[in-house]
Parts: C-alpha cells; structure tokens; sequence
C-alpha cells in the first residue's frame, strides 16, 4: 500500500509548493493513472514515491508518504530503490549502458540477484516488453520508443513490488502505445505489481487504470475509477486534460437526458451509446 | 558512422581482448609515442595504429578522430615550427629562424599525437562501456564509483556534442549565421554555451538520479556478472606493448 498523509512539497529553487495537501492511498496491486497538464506537479508525485524526494531534490516537505510500510523520509533511497522501480521522464539520460543487455544487467548486477537467476530475469524481461530481438543492439541505435520500452524491461527485471512509470508511452505511436500498456498490465496482474503511470493519453489510461488521479496546480482534482472521473468531462478540459471526443459526445447526451448508461471512452462505446439512443 | 567515442558491435580481435588489457595496452603505447623522438619509430607505431583500426573495420571512425586531433596538433605543430630554431635555416623569423629541425619536430609533434590517441579511442569503440567499467573494477581493482564516473563521462560527450548541435541548429533556424570568420563564429557561439551548460547540468544530474534509484550504492567489487578471463592474445597484446614500450626506452637512451 501507498499512503500519501497531507503532503505538499516545495522545490529549493522554488518560491511555491509544486503539490500540495495530497491524500491518496493506493492498495497493493493497484493500476493507477495519473494525467494533467504540463507542469501540474506528476513527476513530482511519482518522485514522491520513489524516494528521489525528499533524497535527491532538497526542498519543504510537509506531511508523509508511506510505501510499503516504509516512511519515505526516514528510509534510505536504497532501501526504497529495492521496492520501487522508476522509469524516469528523461529517457536519453537513464540509459547507463552501450547495448541493451547491459542495461538489464546493471540493476540486476547493483542488487546482488544471484548469478544463476540473472539470465531468466533478462530473458523474462525483455520478453514482457516485447523487444527480446533487441538484446544485443546498441542503445545507440535504437528509437525513441524502442529506448523506453529497454527503460521498462530495465526495472521489470529487477521484479519490484511498485512500478512508478513517468510517460512511459511519451515516444512511441499509438498501436504501440497500446501494446506497452497492454504489456504492462499483464505483468502487472501476474506479479500482483502496483502501477503508478503518468500519461497524456487518457483514453488509453482509463482502459486500463483501476484509478485515475487528476492533478491540477499540485492539487488533486479527482482520484476514482475511470468512468467516475470521465464523467466530470466539462471540468477535465477545463483542466486541459485530453477528453476523449466519445466520451463528451455520450456525455452530452446523457446531460440531454437521452441517456442513461455509463460512461464511454471509445468510438466503440459511443456508437453503442448512440444506437440505444435512437432505439 | 558511430558516434563519437560510441562502442561499434563486432566481433573482431580487438572487441574479443579483455577490456581491462585493452586498457592498459592503449596506455603503454601512448607512453611509448612520448617517450621516443625518432620520427620513423613514430611513423611505424602510427601505421600500425592505423592497420589495427582498418582491421576491426573501424576505418571510417579512425578518419574521423585523425582529423580531430589533427587540427588540433596542427596548433601545436604551428607553435614548434615558430619556436625551435634547429636545422638548417630555411625561413628567417624575427626572432630567429625556421629550420629543417624546427620542420621535424613539428612533424615529430603530429605523428606522436595521432599515434598516441588512435588506440585509446579505439579501446572505446571496440568495447561495451560496462565492460570498461566491470573489468577495470575487476581486475584493476579501480572504486566501482570512479570506473562508473568515468566511462559515463566519455558516454556524454557525444550526448553533450549532439546537444550543442541541436542548439545551434535552432539559432540557425532563428536567423543567426554561423558562417564566417573563426572568431565570428567564436562569438556566436559563447551565448550558447549557457544553455548547454545548463541542459548538460540538468542531464548529468538526472542520469545520477536514475542510477541511484537502480541500486548504484550497493555495487561491490562482486557485483560484476560477467567475468573477464585473460586468454593468450590478451598476454601476446601485453607483451607486445611492453615491447614497443622498451623499444621507445631503448631509443631515448641511444639516440
Ligand atoms: N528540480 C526542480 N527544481 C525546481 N522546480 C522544479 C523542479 N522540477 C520541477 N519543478 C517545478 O515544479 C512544477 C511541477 O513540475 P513537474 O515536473 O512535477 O510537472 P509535470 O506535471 O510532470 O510536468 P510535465 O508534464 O511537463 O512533465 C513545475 O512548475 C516545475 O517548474
Ligand atoms: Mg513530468
């Protein structure tokens, strides 16, 4: 479980709190979403979570987050480290290798995983990202979005207990975005990981986040399922959060009185959404 | 073309050396080009700088980087011509005279350099950053933190070379002109060593971040899960070098 208590928190270089009176608590297992717009303050949560604050960002941290039982202000950045894997935003300056396998190596390598286990778990994990053909390519040569998914393989072989993802999908094409997340929640499912994913794309997020948290000016604006959050249409462009055009159309409708089911996010849904409608 | 000092997969003798050998080879040899002051030992060591890297079939990048230190020991070779009255007189200076051997100690200057530097940038080219790093912690028994700092320091030149590019590219694309005089383009260019400065900070910082939260504390000399056996080339490289390197000796004694 992940336990944000009153939290705020403001940068040394900064005059104001970046995020500010956070409560959330996210259960064990958990695929949690997290959007907004630039700057709202997502990175800094997930920082939140890693531990890279309070440890490597100095700054006034009020209230607590727990991770796992851990305090985040007491425990060590390693300690965390071992609970939490990270995928940072800035994806070029992660990469501490020449060639993918090394990439896998260097954490498994850092947290002392047996010899005998090294192999499977990067085998495994290339395999759950779907790039073990990239193996021996150099970083170098790779795209943008065949560089995350090495930064995702990278942590889901050291198995942590918590994913924390910072716009994992950011570079890569939408059918490819899709099979990422596609991806990741199955493993996820499988080795009962939580998820915490900041995404732009909220569409996407809502097929697969059990919570969807808004963030606006460092606040948090709505945590709750995605078809609870999608309702509130209006006010999440207000924000500058991305709505599906589906899912204001249906919304629309539903404000008309014409309909009554629940909310939709797909071109799919709408038009099944529609057809009740005109029955 | 790789990047600049960027490792190129392959599978040639020098990519299968062990990289801690490498190393040291690429060092003993450097120390061998300035240790001697015999033109035509230093031509041989160049040629034979050179057939390596045409060898590994990394000729193209070896171009490169001889053109890099080229200009860059053409200053010097410039410096020498103008400030080593040796030889016969050719040209008068006002300050003495440019001669046969102020000629050859610039050439001297050129051939030692590119020499020099063609196997230590090869070492780069022909072996996984992480194999420097591992190896050199290994068996050099180098602190894992400056084995780490420093392969990930050379791995950010090219990075910090692309981004300066990217800027100037930018400030092309506003209007400014980066055609003209040297020291022109030299003015052109300080403003923008600010925000290179600053992305350059921003970016090593990250990179420390990320390596942190994957466990960079806990590496120990064991950690390592490649093992970096010595096999008989790696002893022939040595020994080789070790040669060169008494050769050089031998000559700045007699010579
Ligand atoms: N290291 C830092 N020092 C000072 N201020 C920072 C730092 N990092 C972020 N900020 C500021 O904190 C605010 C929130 O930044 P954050 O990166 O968390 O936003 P974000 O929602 O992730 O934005 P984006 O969508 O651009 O990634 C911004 O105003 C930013 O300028
Ligand atoms: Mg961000």
């Amino acid at each position: 479980m992940i336990q944000f208590r009153d939290f705020s928190f403001r940068y040394r270089e900064g005059a104001d709190l970046v995020v500010r009176d956070i409560n959330l608590t996210i259960p064990d297992g958990c695929f949690v979403g997290i959007t907004g717009a630039a700057g709202s303050g997502k990175s800094t949560l997930t920082y939140a979570v890693n531990g890279i604050i309070p440890h490597c960002y100095p700054g006034d941290f009020y209230g607590e987050v727990v991770v796992e039982g851990l305090d985040t202000m007491e425990a060590s950045l390693t300690d965390l480290s071992r609970l939490v894997g990270s995928v940072c935003q800035d994806i070029d300056s992660q990469m501490v290798a020449t060639v993918v396998e090394d990439e896998l190596l260097y954490g498994l390598e850092n947290f002392a995983v047996p010899r005998e286990e090294i192999p499977d778990r990067v085998t495994e994990a290339l395999a759950a990202m779907g790039i073990a053909d990239l193996r021996d390519r150099t970083i170098d040569s790779l795209s943008g979005g065949q560089k995350q998914k090495v930064a995702v393989a990278s942590v889901l072989a050291l198995r942590p207990q918590v994913l924390v993802l910072d716009e994992p999908t950011a570079e890569l094409d939408p059918a490819s975005s899709v099979a990422v997340f596609d991806l990741l929640a199955r493993y996820a499912r499988e080795h009962g990981t939580t998820v915490i994913v900041v995404e732009q794309k909220i569409a996407l997020l809502s097929d697969y986040a059990d919570m969807l948290v808004i963030v606006d000016g460092g606040r948090i604006r709505f945590a709750d399922a995605p078809e609870a959050v999608l309702a509130h249409a209006d006010e999440l462009l207000a924000l500058g959060v991305n709505v599906p055009r589906a899912t204001t159309l249906v919304n629309t409708l539903a404000d008309r009185g014409l309909y009554a089911g629940p909310t939709v996010r797909t071109v799919a849904g709408a038009v099944t959404a529609a057809k009740e409608v005109l029955a | 073309m790789a990047k600049f000092l960027e490792y190129v997969p392959g599978t040639s003798f020098l990519h299968r050396m062990n990289p801690s050998v490498k190393l040291i080879c690429a060092i003993l040899f450097a120390i061998a080009c300035f240790t001697t002051s015999n033109l035509v030992f230093l031509g041989v060591l160049l040629a034979g700088a050179v057939a390596l890297a045409v060898g590994c079939g990394l000729g193209r990048e070896t171009a490169g980087l001889t053109k890099a230190v080229f200009a860059f020991s053409l200053i010097l070779a410039v410096v020498l011509l103008l400030t080593t009255p040796t030889g016969e007189p050719l040209i008068a200076l006002p300050w003495g005279y440019l001669g046969t051997g102020s000629l050859l100690a610039a050439l001297t200057a050129i051939a030692r350099l590119e020499a020099a530097a063609i196997p230590l940038f090869l070492v780069f080219y022909v072996t996984r950053m992480s194999d420097i790093t591992n190896s050199a912690v290994k068996q050099l028994h180098v602190p894992y933190k400056y084995a780490f700092t420093f392969t990930s320091t050379v791995h950010f030149i090219p990075v910090f070379m692309n981004d300066m590019a990217g800027i100037m590219e930018a400030q092309t694309a506003r209007g400014v002109e980066f055609d003209g005089s040297l020291a022109k383009k030299l003015r052109l260019m300080m403003p923008l060593c600010v925000p290179l400065l600053v992305s350059s900070v921003r970016k090593t910082n990250s990179a420390a971040i990320a390596a942190e939260v994957r466990g960079f504390n806990l590496r120990t000399r064991a950690s390592g899960y490649k093992d970096y056996p010595l096999r008989t080339e790696d002893y022939l490289a040595l020994a080789a070098c070790i040669l060169i390197l008494g050769a050089a000796i031998a000559l700045a004694v007699t010579g």
